[in-house]
């Protein structure tokens, strides 16, 4: 292996692990602000749950993005 | 060495780059070449129609047969669920079109984790396959500027300037929203599969059998992500009436415990 495809697997896999990073801290913050606002009012748990489930869904597509490139990156290394 | 974790993984990488070369062809319908995805996601459509056709051969108003029961709870969830983006109406209106989606979606997932998905010819869970998640949101896309512009006419297009300046960036948001929506199902069940298959090099025995569990949570959230955002893009393609049907449905939902008397905490 050349140090060029050593560097490209180097780049995929730091890419997913800093994507990773920001997706899980913006998680965390969502996941805690629904769990405080089901603390706060148990009846209104439902709908919570479902705007919670879509912010996430949001959040989890961006590292979902860098997940395709790093694929995309890792199969030109080992083509 | 012949069986060890390398080799698996080498012959694991090996496996799928050669499927993304040239596609597990089968057989070709003129020009077009048939996958395993493919004939997979005519199995799925088979088996939808032949429940449905099953359940609803002897329809009754007190459901006789234990099949009625069983999809009548799954027909007032989904209502229930995209009523309370739609409003209940509209909801009613939209229901045939989303629930196809979702019932195909979640039902190709799970199909993932059978044993053999994958590995056996013609059969391949359809979602992990970026070419029928494009296919299916393109669906979306061109249904909800349809619906749109049936229920609103040609004005439906004047939200896309509503400040002029905001042209640029609608169109933008636009032309994303089909994009997002394959590549987040995509990325989701075939990255479940990949962190499945090699999970199975390392440790084949225990370990697996958490993520296939953690699976099938995923395969119901994306197929409810995808179905909820459809639901999203067509209540605002279709938004006039938008506003009653939210204020119909704050007055039905009642008071909030405050209102009742209820100690709430800070």
């Amino acid at each position: 292996m050349t140090i060029g495809a050593g560097l490209v697997a180097l780049a995929a896999g730091l890419a997913v692990a800093i994507a990773a990073v920001g997706s899980a801290t913006a998680q965390g913050k969502t996941a805690v602000a629904a769990l405080d606002a089901i603390w706060r009012q148990p009846d209104a748990a439902g709908d919570v749950r479902g705007a919670m489930m879509l912010a996430l869904a949001f959040q989890e597509a961006l590292t979902i993005f860098v997940m395709l490139v790093a694929l995309m990156l890792a199969l030109k290394v080992t083509a | 060495m012949r069986g060890d974790a390398a080799w698996w993984l080498a012959e694991a990488e090996q496996e799928s780059a050669a499927a993304a070369a040239h596609g597990d062809i089968l057989f070709h319908i003129g020009p077009l070449p048939v996958t395993s995805a493919i004939t997979t996601a005519w199995a799925i459509i088979a088996l939808l129609a032949l429940l449905s056709y099953l359940a609803t051969r002897r329809l009754e108003k007190v459901p006789a047969t234990r099949l009625q029961n069983a999809l009548e709870a799954v027909v007032e969830y989904l209502e229930g669920h995209f009523g309370s983006i739609l409003g209940k109406e509209r909801a009613w209106q939209y229901l045939p079109f989303l629930s196809t989606f979702f019932l195909f979606i979640i039902i190709s997932n799970y199909s993932g984790i059978l044993p053999g998905a994958g590995h056996l010819k013609g059969f391949a869970a359809p979602t992990s396959h970026l070419g029928y998640n494009a296919g299916m949101a393109l669906v979306v896309f061109f249904s909800y500027h349809y619906f749109g512009v049936r229920a609103r006419g040609m004005a439906y297009f004047k939200h896309l300037a509503d400040p002029p300046y905001m042209l640029p960036l609608n169109l933008v948001d636009e032309l994303v929203r089909p994009l997002s929506l394959s590549l987040r199902l995509f990325g989701n069940i075939y990255g479940g599969e990949a962190v499945l298959a090699v999970m199975l090099t390392v440790l084949p025995y225990f370990l697996p059998t958490f993520m296939m569990g953690l699976e099938l949570i995923f395969g119901y959230i994306q197929a409810l992500i995808f179905t909820t955002l459809a639901a999203i893009y067509i209540a605002g393609a279709t938004e006039h009436h938008e506003l009653v049907a939210e204020d119909e449905h704050r007055r039905h939902r009642g008071p909030g415990p405050r209102a009742q008397g209820k100690e709430v905490l800070p």
